[in-house]
């Protein structure tokens, strides 16, 4: 361990960055510091200047990511702008945000390999470090894997094991939890924890907070356009914070939220039984002959009224599934029934009346040059008229508050509003079922909220189902649940009644989280599950 | 789509050669090719790239894509190059000839006239190319992913240049994934590829929502990828690879017998200006 006298893993002081074609700083007079193997936590919502702090530390800016910076940045004692990226690697480690997009290599040994390689490192020598590198991190099992095979926790390990083997004393992690199901996510924090008690000092930017929690961060810093609102411990952060910005514990955020009234929805969902929009009837499926069942013997409707959530772990088959809802696929064995037609007697652009599926990202769909024009697109494949088109494009506009937008480019906004184009060219095509993958993946928590809400008022379709991983995301917006696990449907109904069994979620590898517990234990007193605000009244 | 290009092992004797030889191979014979028009001389060569191919044990299944795709191009290529237009293609040597049969071509008071030497010489066009795709279709299908940095840094290209090869194939799944997602995600708003008959700039024009997200996706994560190997020192000094390779007595035979190759062409070709078009009755 380090001598008192031996200097800081990091030292920032009055920092202030601004990018060259920008006018105003990104970060603004930024001090703090980091003892050894302490773990900081960095909080604040998207565009708060987290990023610009983690490239001044790491050396990309100003580097790479050219612009003015003042005040100093100290790592180990050396001042960063006298240092060259090879020697400041020795020192810092940085793991980017999408696993997938700095894995380099093919296979994970030579991704592991890959910064000994460019340091020049003799080949056995990489090896060796290599080996124990996976060994401390317990992924010697995936030394032979290709890296595109894995799952996103393995994928992250790897990533992280090809940072370490550096051999670095100081850790950025830039959201690492963004792209993990809760229970990767959990295993991923039990590791930088263990990272930090081996002596590695960690600058954790994550604004799942309340997951954070879980491994006692030392110091939480609050960022706000650029500067730091709040410093100091977790007991001080979780009084004085907006928990509309940032996800707290549900007991805190209900005590907290006493004081606050909430607008009402606009819209009521109240489902109606006689009205079936969707039916799955004995559907399995499998990709190839030689694999397993991706389904097994899938039954369920959806019907008019229903705000249903798929929920289960990554791999459990609930992208597979809502591929058949619109006959992206088709069984192997069973039928679905869309709107009382089997999807095999129809085109998917026939499908597309009845139910509209906006994908995890908005990337993925958005091309025209102009968002009037993306708006367009699907009602036109489906052929409807001229004035047709016209109406339902105003109105899918209007309905996302995109009316100011209409001539700009999809791709020049901001990704909130990018994912409200990706769901308004959806609505355009006037499906009955809307139905979203992820629909809160890559928002801040602010966000997160105020998306699902405007959904949950829009008018203008029948039923609402998405699929995803965040339990959270269930309890508060869904009014039906249906929880997957290993390709079956293992339960089906109301929210408080399939989630109220800690043993069937166990079951399906999703992880109880605070406002489960909290609405469990308040039941009694809401009759059905709520958001933690809207506990309030009932504590 | 294109996910279905890869590797896997075959167990074949070509795998157990060193990949920097099978590349030299590869060039030598290519460049021998290329020099001739000779009907029997190019047999030789493709008689020698036919049995590289059986011996690679790769399946017409795994490589069939790829034929289609290089015998569609190159039937059309050649087809306007030489049966509709390519009298003067090698320096006139087919000029006149015999004929087979004749059309008039009502608007210009002329003939067409397809000739004996035409096809012949269409036939010779087919051997060189697809002497050439089987010499390497079957390369990206019986080499290791994994060897492509340090065999191309093994023939000389510097360590930028050759880690760019291991780069590709790592990302080739990656961008085959996002294809077939957007796909998806446009097939949900109704876009159906082959819809009704179009030219070849509708058609491509109706690509434009599958290619734009698939080539903006990278776009952006090219960035965060750059990012990713600026942090871990890529292209600051001179790299050591794991990967290694061992030239071996059999590579040496392999890369002797394609100097060989090489050497006796350019001898006959220039030395003995050998190899001109050649059909039979002709001396």
């Amino acid at each position: 361990m380090q001598t008192p006298h031996s200097p800081l893993p990091l030292v920032v002081e009055n920092l202030t960055f601004r990018y060259e074609r920008r006018e105003l700083p990104a970060i603004k007079n930024i001090s703090f510091s980091i003892q050894p193997g302490q773990i900081i936590l960095l909080a604040g919502s998207s565009g708060c200047g987290k990023t610009t702090l983690m490239r001044c530390i790491n050396g990309l800016a100003p580097t790479i990511y050219k612009g003015e910076m003042s005040g100093k940045i100290s790592v180990f004692g050396h001042d960063v702008t006298q240092l060259s990226l090879l020697q400041l690697s020795q020192h810092v480690g940085t793991l980017l945000q999408d696993p997938e997009r700095q894995i380099v290599a093919s296979h994970v040994l030579n991704e592991v390999a890959f910064g000994l390689e460019n340091l020049g490192v003799p080949r056995l020598r990489i090896l060796q470090r290599v080996d124990k590198t996976l060994e401390y991190l317990g992924i010697d099992h995936l030394k032979y894997k290709e890296t595109f095979k894995l799952s996103g926790g393995e994928k992250q390990k790897v990533a992280l094991a090809g940072v370490l083997v550096m051999e670095p004393k100081l850790l950025l992690l830039d959201e690492p939890l963004a792209s993990l199901d809760p229970a990767s996510a959990a295993e991923a924090l039990k590791l930088f924890k263990r990272l930090a008690e081996d002596g590695i000092s960690i600058l954790l930017v994550e604004h799942r907070v309340e997951d954070v929690l879980a491994i006692e961060p030392d110091l939480i810093m609050f960022m706000e356009d650029g500067e730091i609102t709040y410093q100091g411990d977790v007991k001080g952060f979780l009084e004085i914070a907006d928990f509309s910005k940032v996800k707290l514990p549900a007991e805190i955020v209900a005590q907290r939220a006493k004081s606050i009234q909430f607008p009402q929805r606009t819209r009521s969902f109240e489902p109606d039984t006689s009205s079936e929009l969707l039916r799955f009837e004995n559907v399995s499926f499998q990709y190839r002959q030689d694999l397993p069942l991706t389904l097994k013997n899938i039954n369920f409707s959806i019907h008019k009224g229903e705000i249903t959530a798929i929920l289960g772990h990554n791999g459990a088959g609930k992208t597979t599934l809502v591929k058949h809802a619109l006959g992206l696929l088709k069984p192997t064995s069973g039928t679905v029934y869309l709107d009382g037609k089997d999807t095999r007697k129809m085109t998917i652009a026939e499908a597309a009346h009845t139910i509209g599926y906006v994908f995890q990202s908005p990337t993925q769909m958005l091309f025209a040059p102009t968002v009037e024009q993306e708006l367009t697109f699907g009602p036109q494949n489906l052929g409807f008229s001229k004035e047709e088109i016209q109406k339902n494009v105003d109105w899918a506009i209007q309905t996302v508050h995109l009316e100011g937008e209409k001539q700009t480019p999809p791709l020049a906004l901001s990704f909130g509003q990018q994912k409200r184009v990706s769901i308004a060219s959806v609505l355009s095509m006037k499906s009955r079922i809307l139905m979203m993958d992820e629909p809160t993946a890559g928002q801040d928590y602010w966000n997160y909220h105020s998306f699902m809400s405007s959904i949950l008022d829009m008018p203008g379709y029948d039923a609402i189902l998405f699929i995803t991983h965040d339990l959270d995301l269930a309890i508060a917006y869904a009014n039906r649940v249906i929880l997957m696990a290993n390709g079956q449907i293992i339960r089906d109904g109301a929210p408080e009644e399939v989630l109220k069994d800690i043993s069937t979620l166990e079951k399906a590898h999703v992880l109880p989280t605070s406002l489960l517990s909290l609405n469990l234990k308040l039941l009694p007193k809401t009759k059905k599950f709520l958001r933690a605000e809207l506990l309030a009244n009932f504590i | 789509m294109i996910a279905n290009f890869g590797y896997r092992p075959h167990q074949s004797i070509l795998e157990k050669i060193d990949p920097r030889a099978r590349w030299i191979f590869a060039f030598c014979m290519l460049f021998s090719i290329v020099l001739f028009w000779d009907l029997r001389i190019l047999s030789v060569f493709f008689v020698i790239t036919l049995i590289q191919f059986f011996v690679s044990k790769v399946t017409w299944q795994e490589t069939k894509r790829a034929w289609i795709f290089i015998l569609v191009l190159s039937s059309i290529m050649i087809f306007i190059n030489t049966i509709i237009t390519g009298v003067e293609t090698v320096g006139g040597t087919i000029r006149g000839g015999t004929p087979l049969f004749s059309l008039k071509i009502p608007l210009f008071e002329t003939f067409y006239v397809l000739t004996v030497e035409r096809l012949w010489f269409a036939l010779t066009q087919y051997l060189r190319i697809i002497s050439i795709a089987s010499l390497f279709i079957i390369l990206p299908f019986t080499m290791d992913p994994r060897l492509y940095g340090v065999t191309f840094k093994g023939l000389g290209f510097p360590d930028k240049l050759a880690y760019t090869m291991d780069l590709a194939f790592r990302f080739i799944p990656t961008i085959a994934r996002d294809f077939n997602v957007t796909l998806d995600a446009q097939r949900a708003r109704g876009f159906e590829i082959d819809k009704g008959k179009m030219n070849i700039f509708q058609r491509i024009r109706r690509m434009a929502p599958l290619m734009v997200p698939v080539t903006m996706n990278s776009i952006l994560a090219g960035e965060d990828i750059a990012n990713a190997m600026d942090l871990r020192c890529f292209g600051l000094k001179k790299r050591s690879w794991i990967e290694n390779l061992h030239f071996k007595t059999g590579d040496f035979v392999l890369i002797g017998f394609s100097i060989l190759i090489l050497v006796v062409s350019l001898y006959l070709r220039f030395g003995l200006n050998l190899g001109d078009f050649w059909m039979p009755g002709m001396s």
